[in-house]
């Protein structure tokens, strides 16, 4: 089990770089598999898991949040969109031109113990942030010891 | 156009930053993509910062050469444990040297949905301008 290091708030240098040294180490688990659309697929996912749940964060910055398109099925999880850049042809052209633009889809399977019908998604600096709760049997739950 | 209705987009794996000066703030770098289109009177950047909000970038303009700055927030993944990544979380930093002639004053920035846009109006003389030739 990992330890998490990376604790904010206090020391926010410290902080990242515990955060970077962690996702480092967990660099395309191979004991972990996102199904058909994996690694290279967009947007690219972390993720993490809390006593509460698993935390999908893509990254996907430059959509409008209003055409996103999240779905969750029994534990799977697609996202859909497009990302569209506004054409103004009056101009004399790019001097740079390494953001892409165009559709993408791409869905996560996850541990049976998910439940991605009940998921929650937010967008916010460019972030897709996707919770997902833990179903209620895979909770861990208190067991009384009876005596005798 | 047909074709543009059925592109899909690229991933891209995040670039760090190769060679940074020496820094005072230890971590890793990315190098934001960017797009920069030229307009008659000013130019656009459009940088890639996913993660970063408003407040934590920065943008300089000193000696023709343009600084962007941004620094990744991280209090939200404080208490949980990663089980499968596929990029790395770091700040951002890009230099470009700049041969218009920038007007500091009038450049704008905004941040939006992880996306720095700025706007850098060109200098009045950097504009073209009709010369009058004037016959002997």
């Amino acid at each position: 089990m990992a330890l998490v290091r990376f604790d904010a708030g206090l020391d926010p240098i410290g902080a990242l770089l515990g955060l970077q040294d962690e996702l480092e180490r967990f660099m395309r688990n191979p004991a972990f598999t996102t199904g058909p659309s994996g690694f290279g697929a967009f947007p690219p996912v972390n993720i993490f898991e809390s006593p509460e749940g698993a935390l999908i964060v893509a990254e996907a910055p430059g959509l409008d949040p209003t055409k996103i398109n999240v779905t969750g099925t029994a534990h799977t999880l697609s996202i859909s969109g497009e990302r569209r850049f506004e054409s103004d042809g009056k101009g004399r052209g790019y001097h740079r031109r390494e953001l892409s633009e165009g559709k993408f889809s791409r869905s996560i399977q996850l541990p049976d113990e998910y439940e991605a019908g009940r998921a929650e998604a937010r967008y916010e600096a460019g972030l897709l942030t996707i919770k997902v709760p833990r179903s209620e049997q895979s909770r861990p739950r208190q067991i009384s010891v009876q005596s005798a | 156009m047909a074709e543009s209705e059925t592109r899909e987009i690229a991933t891209k794996e995040k670039q760090q930053l190769a060679k940074p000066q020496e820094q005072t703030r230890p971590g890793r770098y990315y190098v934001p993509d960017v797009n920069i289109y030229e307009f008659e009177d000013s130019l656009k950047l459009w940088a890639d910062m996913p993660g970063v909000r408003d407040k934590d970038v920065n943008v300089t303009l000193k000696d023709g050469v343009l600084t962007l700055v941004g620094q990744v927030a991280t209090e939200m993944y404080s208490g949980l444990r990663p089980l499968y990544t596929e990029y790395n979380v770091g700040n951002y930093h890009r230099e470009f040297s700049l041969h218009e002639d920038i007007d500091e004053s009038r450049i704008k920035a905004t941040l939006r949905n992880g996306v720095l846009e700025l706007e850098l109006p060109k200098k009045e003389k950097a504009k073209p301008r009709q010369i009058e030739v004037q016959g002997a």
